[in-house]
C-alpha cells in the first residue's frame, strides 16, 4: 500500500477537520475528491508531515507519518495549492535548488532541472525571473520542483487551478503520462470532477472529516446505484415524491429533466409503474452513465 | 526528439541524506543577498573600515615615520585591547552591521512568509532547525566577514609588522575575545533580524523595523539619560549601549556606562530567546489559525 492511515482525527482548535479517517490507498493514480472544508487538505499536511494528528496511526511508503517525517519527503514531491516561488530567482536556479534540498547532488539537481523544465513546458523562459511568470507558468514551475527528485509519490493539489484550459489539458496530459506509465504513483486533490476523472482510476471521497467513498472510479460509478434520465408531462411533484419513498434520490435539471438515482436492488420498470400510478406520461426514458460527478454528488449529498 | 515528447524520464541517481541539509539554503541567501541593490556597496563599505584600521596598525609600527601627520594623538593608534573593542564595537561598525542586516537580512524568513515557500521547504527532508540555520547562517557568514575575519587578520598583521610575539604574549586571550566577541555580536544580530523577518510579509516593513528598533533604542536612552538625572542605568534601553557593555567585558576593559555588564547580557539574550520562542511558532509546513 502507497497509503494507509487509520482512525485519523485532526482538530483546529473546536472545529474538527478529519474524524476518524481510515484507508489504503493503492498503486495509480488517485483523486482526492470532497467539497470544502472535508479535510483534503489537512489529510495531505498529515502525511506529509505538516501537522500532527491528534489520534490515529499512518503509514507513507510503508514510512510511519509520525516517526518518520523526513524519509518520506525525501521520496514525495509536493505541489502545492498556491502560489510558491522565491523573489530574485529564476527557475533553474529554484528548481534546483529544491532538488539539492530533497538530497541531490548539486551537478545532478541542475542538469535534472534543466530536463524537468523542459519536460513540464518551461524551457524556453528557464531564465526568467520568477516574478515575470504568468499564474500558469507558476502552476507548472511547481510541478518541476515536485518532481526534481523522481519521487516515488506525488502530491498534487489542485494542480490544474489558475490553468486555461489548454495548460489545463497540457497539465493533465503531464499528470496522466507521470502516473501512468513511469512507477510514480500520484494522489491528486481537486474540486474539478472532470480532473479526477480523466487522470485517476481510484478515488477517495471525504465529507466533512469523514470518509465517503473509496475504491475504483469504474466500480464505483455503478456499484451501489443507477442513473436514469427521465422526463415527464404531466404533475412533477407527486411523482418525485412517490419515487423518493421507494429509496430513489431524485434531481431536478433547469431543463426539467429528472435525474433519477436508483438503488441497486431496484427494477427499472418501478420508475414506470410509479409514474402510471400517478398518472403521468413519460416522454424520455434513458439510463444514463454516471459520471463522477453524479456518484460525488449521491455520495457527499450536494445538489 | 525533445524531452516532453520522449515523455517523462526517471532520474537514475540515488537520493542522500546530507550532512550539512541547511548548507543549500545559505548558500542561496548568499548569492541572493548579492544581488540586491547596494549590498555590495554596503559590504564593501564595511570592509573599507577593516582597511582603515589595518592602516592605523601599520602606522602604529611606524609611527616614528608618520609623527609629522600624527601631531600628538598617537595615543589613538596604540593597538591594544581597547584597539580591537573599537574596530568590533565603534558606532559606525554597529551602524554598518544594521545596513548588512537591513539590504541582505530582513526578507530572509519574510520573503518565504510572503510568497508561501515555507511549505516547499518543509516539503523536504528538512528539520525546523536545518531551515532556521541555513538562514541564520546567511546572516553569520556576512557579519563574521567584517568582525571576525578582520579582527584575525588585525592580530596577524600587528605581528608581521611588529616581527615579533610580543603582542600575544602581552594578551594571550585576545584573538579569544575577538572571536568571543565576534561571535556574540552575530549571534545577537542573527536573532534580532530572524525575529523581526518572521514577524511580517514585507521585507520593507521588517527593514523599517531593524533600523527603527535599534535606533529608536538609542534616542529612548539619550532621551532619559539627557533628561532624567543622567543615571547610567539608561543604557540598558538602548541596543547599542548593550552590546557595547559586554564588548569591554569581552575585551577586559571599563565598560562606559557604571552598570554591571551581565545585565546589558541578559537583556540582549532575552531577545534571542524571545526570537527563538517566536520562531518556533511563525516557521511551520503550514499556518494553523
Amino acid at each position: 500500500m502507497i497509503v494507509e492511515v487509520s482512525d485519523l482525527q485532526f482538530s483546529y482548535g473546536r472545529s474538527k477537520a478529519l474524524d476518524g479517517i481510515t484507508l489504503r490507498m493503492a498503486e495509480g493514480a488517485v483523486g482526492l475528491l470532497g467539497p470544502n472544508g472535508a479535510g483534503k487538505s489537512t489529510l495531505l499536511r498529515i502525511l506529509l508531515g505538516f501537522l500532527v494528528p491528534q489520534q490515529g496511526r499512518g503509514r507513507v511508503l510503508g514510512y510511519d507519518i509520525r516517526l518518520e517525517q523526513p524519509r518520506i519527503r525525501r521520496h514525495v514531491g509536493y505541489m502545492p495549492e498556491d502560489d510558491c516561488l522565491i523573489p530574485g530567482m529564476d527557475a533553474v536556479t529554484f528548481t534546483a535548488h529544491f532538488g539539492e534540498l530533497s538530497g541531490m547532488p548539486r551537478q545532478e539537481a541542475m542538469r535534472r532541472a534543466h530536463d524537468v523544465l523542459f519536460y513540464v513546458g518551461l524551457g524556453e523562459s528557464r531564465y526568467r525571473p520568477l516574478e515575470s511568470y504568468s499564474a500558469g507558468m507558476k502552476q507548472r514551475l511547481k510541478l518541476a520542483q515536485a518532481i526534481v527528485h523522481d519521487p516515488k509519490l506525488l502530491f498534487l493539489d489542485e494542480p490544474t487551478s489558475n490553468l486555461d484550459p489548454q495548460g489545463r489539458k497540457e497539465v493533465l496530459e503531464l499528470i496522466r503520462d507521470i502516473s501512468s506509465k513511469k512507477e510514480i504513483q500520484v494522489l491528486v486533490s481537486s474540486h474539478i470532477l472532470s480532473d479526477i476523472e480523466s487522470v485517476c482510476s481510484d478515488v477517495v471521497i471525504l465529507n466533512k472529516g469523514r470518509l465517503a467513498a473509496q475504491g475504483k472510479l469504474s466500480e464505483l460509478r455503478t456499484l451501489d446505484y443507477r442513473l436514469y434520465e427521465v422526463r415527464i408531462k404531466g404533475e412533477g411533484e407527486g411523482f418525485t415524491g412517490k419515487l423518493k419513498a421507494l429509496g430513489c434520490r431524485v434531481e431536478e435539471t433547469a431543463d426539467k429533466l429528472l435525474k433519477v438515482y436508483m438503488p441497486a436492488n431496484m427494477a427499472a420498470r418501478e420508475i414506470l409503474a410509479t409514474a402510471e400510478e400517478v398518472k403521468v406520461q413519460v416522454r424520455h426514458f434513458v439510463r444514463s452513465r454516471t459520471s463522477l460527478e453524479d456518484f460525488f454528488a449521491q455520495t457527499v449529498g450536494v445538489d | 526528439m525533445t524531452i516532453r515528447e520522449k515523455g517523462y524520464m526517471h532520474w537514475d541517481g540515488e537520493l542522500k541524506e546530507k550532512r550539512f541539509p541547511w548548507w543549500p539554503i545559505t548558500w542561496l541567501g548568499i548569492r541572493l543577498a548579492f544581488k540586491r541593490k547596494y549590498f555590495k556597496f554596503i559590504l564593501f563599505s564595511a570592509l573599507g573600515l577593516a582597511f582603515v584600521f589595518l592602516v592605523g596598525i601599520y602606522v602604529s609600527e611606524r609611527i616614528e615615520d608618520f609623527r609629522y601627520m600624527i601631531k600628538g594623538e598617537s595615543a589613538v593608534l596604540e593597538v591594544n585591547p581597547a584597539f580591537f573593542k573599537a574596530y568590533l564595537s565603534w558606532n559606525g561598525m554597529l551602524f554598518m552591521m544594521v545596513m548588512i542586516l537591513l539590504v541582505g537580512g530582513a526578507g530572509l524568513i519574510a520573503d518565504d512568509l510572503k510568497h508561501n515557500s515555507l511549505q516547499l521547504y518543509f516539503a523536504r527532508p528538512l528539520k525546523k532547525s536545518d531551515y532556521l540555520l541555513g538562514k541564520a547562517n546567511v546572516i553569520v557568514f556576512f557579519l563574521l566577514l567584517i568582525t571576525l575575519v578582520p579582527g584575525l587578520i588585525f592580530i596577524l598583521f600587528k605581528l608581521l609588522f611588529a616581527g615579533n610575539f610580543h603582542f600575544l604574549t602581552t594578551y594571550p586571550w585576545l584573538p579569544l575575545s575577538v572571536i568571543g566577541y565576534s561571535l556574540f555580536v552575530t549571534g545577537f544580530f542573527c536573532s534580532y533580524t530572524l525575529l523581526l523577518s518572521s514577524l511580517s510579509k514585507n521585507r520593507r516593513y521588517v527593514s523599517i523595523l531593524i533600523v527603527a528598533i535599534y535606533f529608536f533604542s538609542e534616542i529612548l536612552f539619550k532621551f532619559f539619560f539627557e533628561n532624567l538625572k543622567k543615571n547610567p542605568a539608561y543604557a540598558l534601553l538602548s541596543l547599542r549601549a548593550n552590546l557595547q557593555q559586554v564588548a569591554a567585558w569581552f575585551f577586559k576593559l571599563k565598560p562606559e556606562f557604571a552598570v554591571p555588564w551581565y545585565w546589558s547580557f541578559l537583556i540582549l539574550l532575552a531577545v534571542g530567546v524571545a526570537a527563538a520562542v517566536v520562531l518556533n511558532r511563525k516557521v511551520r509546513g503550514v499556518e494553523v489559525a
